[in-house]
């Protein structure tokens, strides 16, 4: 077992191709998966060109496919020897000196996809850190294996120049993200005609967040990679300094002319130091990217424990929320919903919640302290505070920028999963600028219909969506929401919240956390079923249409929200199954927080 | 594979140009080829275009060996066209730019040299043929060979020709590109031409004429601007449409290399269609160094042909076979009313309706007069009745379509304004939703609430699909040939069907005659209706699909081909049917006049019957309407009314609730005898009362002369 792993610690392409289907069936059945180095939480540079490497991330954005040869021949000017090559897993041809590609014959070229993918937008720190503690290989760092580079005289050359002008953030950025990781030297784009910030080359969709980006050559020629899956790729490593743009020669525009800009050139070929290049030998789906959950989910397992955790979670919650149980059960609803059924223009699952009445005055800060605790359970969520200025300055909506011929990402180009929350205590009053509007109408479309518009300027595409949103606000959000709930604060509560606060870190230890952590990602993940006897379902449906009356009449969008809600209410009691008593504790809940809404007064907090 | 005997291909184009004819209408024989070969030969046109679908008629093989190694047919052309020009050339040709003059001077100079007795030499020999040939080889694809989506354009691809469609997005500027180049040397005085194939060349480095070559000067080469032959070049990228594109993935794209006569053809944001050699480029220079592995790829342009919106993408490719399987099945009529907003159960009607609004009936101009054939539907009903999922989703769903909210929310509005351009100052005419939607449908939401110059041009929209704009010293026309779907809101917020049409939507009835259809869409608890609803939708839950009883929703795609389809028929009224219809109509106008009639039964009612029912024959494809049609129209106006009529179940229930808001209002009014209605409506509604059941209590006191009201209805008084 120890052997299989050393093997992959030291094979090369040539190698893999020898015989692909049996490295591919060793790779699929390693034991020990996490000792290919996963770039995520080991620095590339520590890594020699060509060597097998794991990177997970989100895909980003597609570019055209590549042409590449399969096999060539190459022709040795001294010796006269003909030898044939492969192009594949691997950018640049391993010639030599006196050696010349033989670009008449024996030539036969294939296709292979390129994709972005950038690390897990909104990942949380928790998450990085057990990544980290799992897959950090310690002998790395110790290896001089800048020797194994490929172009050392280049390498060194860059290095003393890195050594004048270093860019201080890029260090910085860097280290938030890891603790552990050892600082990097960053490669500065500073030539002065190009000058491209490292953003803009990672293209990542959430500001100021540290990330990492790949690009992953895809060789099987299958539709199954979609935009924003969360995707786990083994693949070789390549790492070239020479395959950066900003290497590339001048060209005499008027005999060479050519559609590709330089901004073009520049971004789809980053420094590899920056944006390594992974050719992809395996590449996996993930449904989550919680550590905690390993292997397949067993479903028994899941509802047992769900109960304990949910009594954690639903303490810990309530208090949070200044003793309000109602809406501690109503976000955790919302913490374990997902989109489970989409048709054409129909989606089902999707829970955004609308907590309002929150003691601003009181506490201004509250929202974003609630946020700081719902961040240590779910695994990616992302705070967005919505005031007028981030409205109107925010690019929300990826948008494809033709100049430098790539999707440029925006905060809503999210993994499915992810928690985004919206803090509405600090708008004030302002004017909203078109780009603003625009903005709104986004958030509202992301919200009813789980559905996010690319701009590609000439026309839009809708790409589906599966984004939580819990909108944070004084009165009724501006935005649409499915349950809306004013949050009514126990006095004594009201007054300790700090107190509150500081015991409930206290009580989450690290042990608690972790149940609630694979509680909720393993809800998601549960199946659920209803019986086919629904008749208690149907009877209080057209008994709740008899009584409505006029003004606010009871639609068949209420009995889907109720369906959606007894459908959470129940998995989060560890039934996997619609059971009568859940259907009455949801009318009961809808019951109580629609009696909530009729009797609302001013916010007074 | 056996090698094709090139030399048999190069006869067969020969017999091919010369042969080729056509008979046009008056039977006379058109040798097409022979005539651009003689334009060619009379520098009177530039562009040699060889039609496959000709060349497929008289040499099928030939043509398909063309589509598959296009490269190298192209240049066969080229030299077979070089080898006939001179059979061609009639007339002196007046020499057109500095080239031409120069390669006459060279090839006279060639020919005086070489005098040699006997020798059978063309002078043109010398020079490379792509200096003299003033020419350019295109072919041009079948007719009848489908379009490649840039996706599937692959490594197979390469070197045949395909046609691609899709949006440019980047065109580059047209620039001159070196064909061959010519150096004149300055030791000897020879010229040395350098044909040029790719993107870029290497200068020779010493001048390899004889002379030179003799005496070992080696001289150095100049290159001669004005002898060299240049070519236009254009570089495109072009993108999928988004129709094309898979869920979940990136638009592709696509370079496009023009040259010659087809630069200039399109620009960023249009549509086209490219026939072009899928060809590779191989990197050379640094580029090689370093990704040698690569080669990129582009299209060279064969054709270029912009298209415009309507006959794009989808709508000209005839159905595929599953697609008509599909469409084959049962009930068509039906299915595609369900497959409208799938979301929404029930109100199939409404559905059809919408439907055949979607279709549309004929125009029809009988000396001069001009009948619509848009059909106008006002949908009408309580809040919340997913009135305007309606709307947007048949926004969605039409290829031309604007959705507005009857406030408008530019200052255009709805019809036109007419604006001030800042810089020039001139004024100048900006449409509106309804221009906008000029042949196509204008959905328009909250319709009620119209701005009052917008409701009365309206009206001339409805009926002679013209807006007419007389301001600031503009007076024109402007086609507005849409048809309307607006939806509006009962005027106190809910619908009263105590009240007539006018009074609850306050629309006044000359607009709403126009509608062909007025639809009000209530959703009032019925136990059977809500039993089914409720079976649905846990069923969806259950089984996370939609019941399998009901037939499966037709795509958004089909249903929007099929309708491209529908709009290709002119269906016409048999005299046959002109009985049945007038018989029909003169029914309706009799019930009309006996029952209480909330709506109006006039003319245009049988217009709208008449619109309906060739909007159903259009719908099956036909071209002549039959009786079934006009009794299914017939029975919509006959459901649309019936809906308008339909009397609430819950007043008789409010029998008790007429005593109880008696009690209110007598103990409101106290020792007076006199009560404001506002104040009694908003007591009662205080008290949970709704005020439909309020004015029925007024009414029915009114009726049995216990109070009187007064005459704008705002005081009771106690007889």
């Amino acid at each position: 077992m120890h052997d299989f792993s050393n093997d992959f610690d030291s094979v090369t392409p040539d190698i893999w191709m020898l015989n692909e289907a049996a490295w591919n069936e060793r790779l699929t059945q390693l034991p020990n998966w996490q000792k290919i180095p996963l770039i995520n939480s080991n620095a590339s540079h520590n890594l020699p060109d060509g060597s097998l490497v794991r990177f997970r991330g989100m895909v980003q954005d597609m570019h055209n496919p590549e042409f590449f040869f399969e096999q060539f021949e190459v022709f040795n000017t001294v010796t006269n020897e003909i030898k044939n090559k492969s192009g594949k897993y691997t950018d640049t041809a391993h010639i030599l000196e006196n050696e010349k590609i033989n670009y008449t014959e024996n030539l036969k070229s294939a296709q292979r996809q390129t994709i972005v993918v950038v690390s897990m937008p909104g990942l949380n720190d928790w998450v990085q850190n057990i990544e980290d503690e799992h897959n950090h290989l310690k002998h790395l760092n110790q290896l001089p294996n800048t020797s194994k580079r490929l172009n050392l005289n280049n390498l060194k050359l860059k290095r003393t120049r890195d050594e004048s002008d270093e860019d201080p953030d890029s260090m910085d950025v860097e280290n938030v993200g890891g603790g552990i990781k050892e600082q990097r030297t960053a490669e500065v784009v500073n030539n002065a005609s190009k000058v491209v910030s490292r953003e803009h080359l990672l293209n990542f969709p959430l500001p100021d967040v540290p990330s990492k980006s790949c690009i992953v050559k895809v060789y099987d020629d299958n539709d199954n990679i979609k935009i924003n899956d969360m995707i786990e790729v083994v693949g070789f490593l390549s790492v070239d300094p020479a395959l950066s743009g900003e290497f590339q020669v001048e060209k005499d525009p008027l005999l060479e002319p050519t559609c590709e800009t330089e901004a073009e050139i520049i971004t789809h070929n980053p420094p590899p130091s920056l944006v390594p290049r992974l050719h992809a030998v395996y590449i996996k789906k993930l449904e989550h990217c919680n550590p905690l959950v390993k292997g397949d989910i067993d479903q028994e397992v899941i509802l047992k424990e769900a109960k304990t955790a949910r009594e954690h979670l639903l303490k810990a919650l309530k208090e949070l929320l200044l003793g309000d149980e109602l809406a501690a059960e109503y976000l955790i609803c919302h913490l374990i919903a997902c989109v489970y059924l989409r048709q054409d223009t129909f989606t089902l699952g999707q829970f955004c919640l609308n907590i309002s009445n929150l003691p601003t005055k009181k506490y201004p800060n509250y929202a974003k302290q609630l946020y700081e605790i719902i961040k240590q359970f779910v695994t990616k969520s992302y705070y967005l505070p919505l005031t007028v200025d981030n409205m109107n300055t925010m690019a929300l909506l990826p948008k494809k920028d033709y100049e430098c011929n790539r999707l440029t990402s925006g905060i809503l180009q999210l993994s499915k999963h992810t928690h985004l929350v919206l803090d509405e205590t600090n708008l004030e009053q302002g004017q909203l600028h078109a780009t603003g509007v625009g903005n709104i109408t986004a958030l509202g479309n992301l919200i009813k219909l789980q559905k996010v518009e690319y701009d590609f300027k000439y026309y839009k595409m809708e790409f589906d969506s599966d984004i939580n949103v819990l909108v944070l606000s004084e009165g009724k959000s501006l935005l649409p929401n499915d349950y809306h709930i004013p949050l009514r604060p126990e006095k004594d509560s009201l007054e300790i919240f700090d107190a509150i606060v500081e015991a409930a870190t206290y009580y989450l230890k690290e042990e608690i956390m972790n149940t609630i952590r694979t509680y909720l990602t393993n809800l998601k993940l549960a199946k659920y079923s209803i019986s086919e006897n629904l008749q208690f379902v149907e009877d209080d449906f057209i008994e709740m249409r008899s009584n409505s009356d006029s003004d606010s009449p009871v639609t068949a969008d209420d009995l889907h929200r109720l369906l959606v809600l007894a459908r959470l209410v129940s998995l989060s009691r560890g039934y996997d199954t619609l059971t009568r008593e859940c259907w009455d504790h949801t009318k009961k809940m809808e019951e109580e927080r629609l009696q909530r809404l009729k009797n609302r007064v001013a916010p007074t907090l | 594979m056996a090698m094709r005997d090139y030399a048999a291909d190069k006869e067969g184009f020969k017999n091919f140009f010369i042969n080729f004819c056509q008979t046009d209408d008056e039977g006379r024989k058109i040798f097409k080829y022979s005539e651009q070969l003689s334009k060619v030969a009379h520098r009177e046109q530039i562009s040699f275009v060889v039609e496959l679908d000709d060349l497929h008629d008289m040499n099928e093989e030939l043509a398909e060996a063309v589509m598959k190694n296009t490269r190298r047919y192209t240049n066969m052309v080229s030299d077979v066209v070089y080898d006939m020009i001179p059979d061609f050339k009639h007339k002196e040709v007046a020499a057109k730019d500095t080239l031409d003059v120069y390669i006459e001077h060279r090839i006279m100079l060639e020919a005086r040299n070489h005098r040699i007795p006997g020798e059978m030499r063309d002078p043109r020999n010398r020079y490379p043929a792509e200096l003299i040939r003033r020419f350019e080889v295109y072919f041009k694809d079948l007719s009848t060979s489908k379009s490649v989506p840039i996706r599937d354009v692959k490594a197979e691809h390469i070197g045949k020709l395909v046609t691609v469609r899709g949006i440019v997005t980047r065109c580059t500027d047209v620039k001159p590109l070196l064909v061959v180049a010519t150096y004149s040397c300055s030791a000897c005085g020879a010229e040395t031409y350098q044909p040029v194939r790719a993107l870029q060349f290497t200068p020779p480095p010493a001048c390899t004429a004889d002379e030179c070559r003799l005496n070992k000067t080696a001289g150095q080469l100049h290159l001669q601007t004005r002898g060299s032959r240049f070519q236009k070049f254009q570089e495109l990228k072009i993108q999928e449409h988004s129709d094309q594109v898979p869920v979940g993935h990136i638009p592709r794209q696509l370079s496009v290399y023009c040259r010659g006569d087809t630069t200039r053809r399109a620009q960023p944001g249009d549509h086209v269609a490219i026939t072009g050699v899928f060809l590779p480029l191989l990197n050379s220079g640094f580029r090689q160094m370093v990704q040698g592995l690569l080669s990129d790829t582009y299209l060279e342009a064969h054709g270029v042909t912009c298209l415009n919106q309507s006959d794009e993408g989808e709508m000209a490719e005839p159905l595929t076979e599953e697609e008509l399987a599909e469409l084959a099945e049962d009930d068509l009529y039906s299915r595609m009313a369900r497959s409208l907003a799938p979301e929404i159960y029930g109100h199939e009607d409404v559905k059809k309706a919408l439907l055949l609004l979607l279709v549309g009936g004929v125009d029809k101009r009988p000396n001069g007069m001009k009948i619509r054939g848009n059909i106008n539907i006002c949908l009408m009903g309580d809040p919340g009745v997913a009135k305007s999922q309606l709307l947007n989703y048949i926004d969605r769903l039409a290829p031309r379509s604007q959705y507005t909210t009857g406030r408008g929310s530019s200052g255009v509005g709805l019809t036109a304004a007419v604006l001030k351009d800042p810089f020039t100052g001139e004024m100048m005419l900006e449409g509106g939703a309804l221009v906008l939607a000029d042949q196509g449908v204008c959905c328009i939401d909250e319709f009620d609430k119209m701005a009052e110059n917008d409701r009365t041009a309206i009206h001339e929209v409805m009926e002679q699909q013209t807006i007419s704009i007389a301001k600031a010293g503009i007076m024109t026309c402007l086609n507005a040939r849409v048809s309307i779907l607006a939806a509006a809101n009962p005027a106190y917020g809910r619908y009263n069907p105590k009240r007539t049409i006018e009074q609850n939507i306050q629309l006044p009835a000359a607009l709403l005659s126009r509608f062909d259809l007025l639809w009000l869409i209530q959703d009032k608890p019925n136990r059977e209706k809500d039993l089914e609803l409720a079976k649905h939708i846990a069923y969806v839950h259950q089984h996370s699909m939609q019941p399998p009883g009901q037939t499966r929703a037709l795509p958004m795609k089909l249903v929007r081909r099929y309708l491209g389809l529908t709009h290709r028929k002119h269906p016409t009224v048999p005299r046959s049917l002109t009985e049945y219809i007038v018989s029909s109509y003169v029914e309706l106008r009799r019930e009309a006049r006996n029952a209480r009639d909330v709506t109006f039964t006039s003319a245009r009612n049988l217009l709208a019957i008449l619109r309906l029912s060739t909007a159903l024959a259009r719908l099956r494809l036909s071209d002549v309407v039959e009786k079934e049609d006009v009794s299914e129209a017939i029975r919509l106006v006959e459901m649309s009314k019936q809906s308008l009529q339909h009397v609430d179940e819950n007043v008789q229930r409010g029998i008790s609730a007429t005593d109880r808001i008696f009690a209110v209002v007598r103990e409101l009014a106290g020792t007076s005898n006199t009560v404001k209605i506002a104040d009694v409506i908003e007591r009662c509604v205080d008290k949970g009362f709704k005020p439909d059941q309020v004015d029925a209590c007024i009414e029915e006191y009114e009726n049995l002369n216990v109070w009187q009201v007064n005459q704008v209805r705002t005081k009771i008084t106690f007889m």
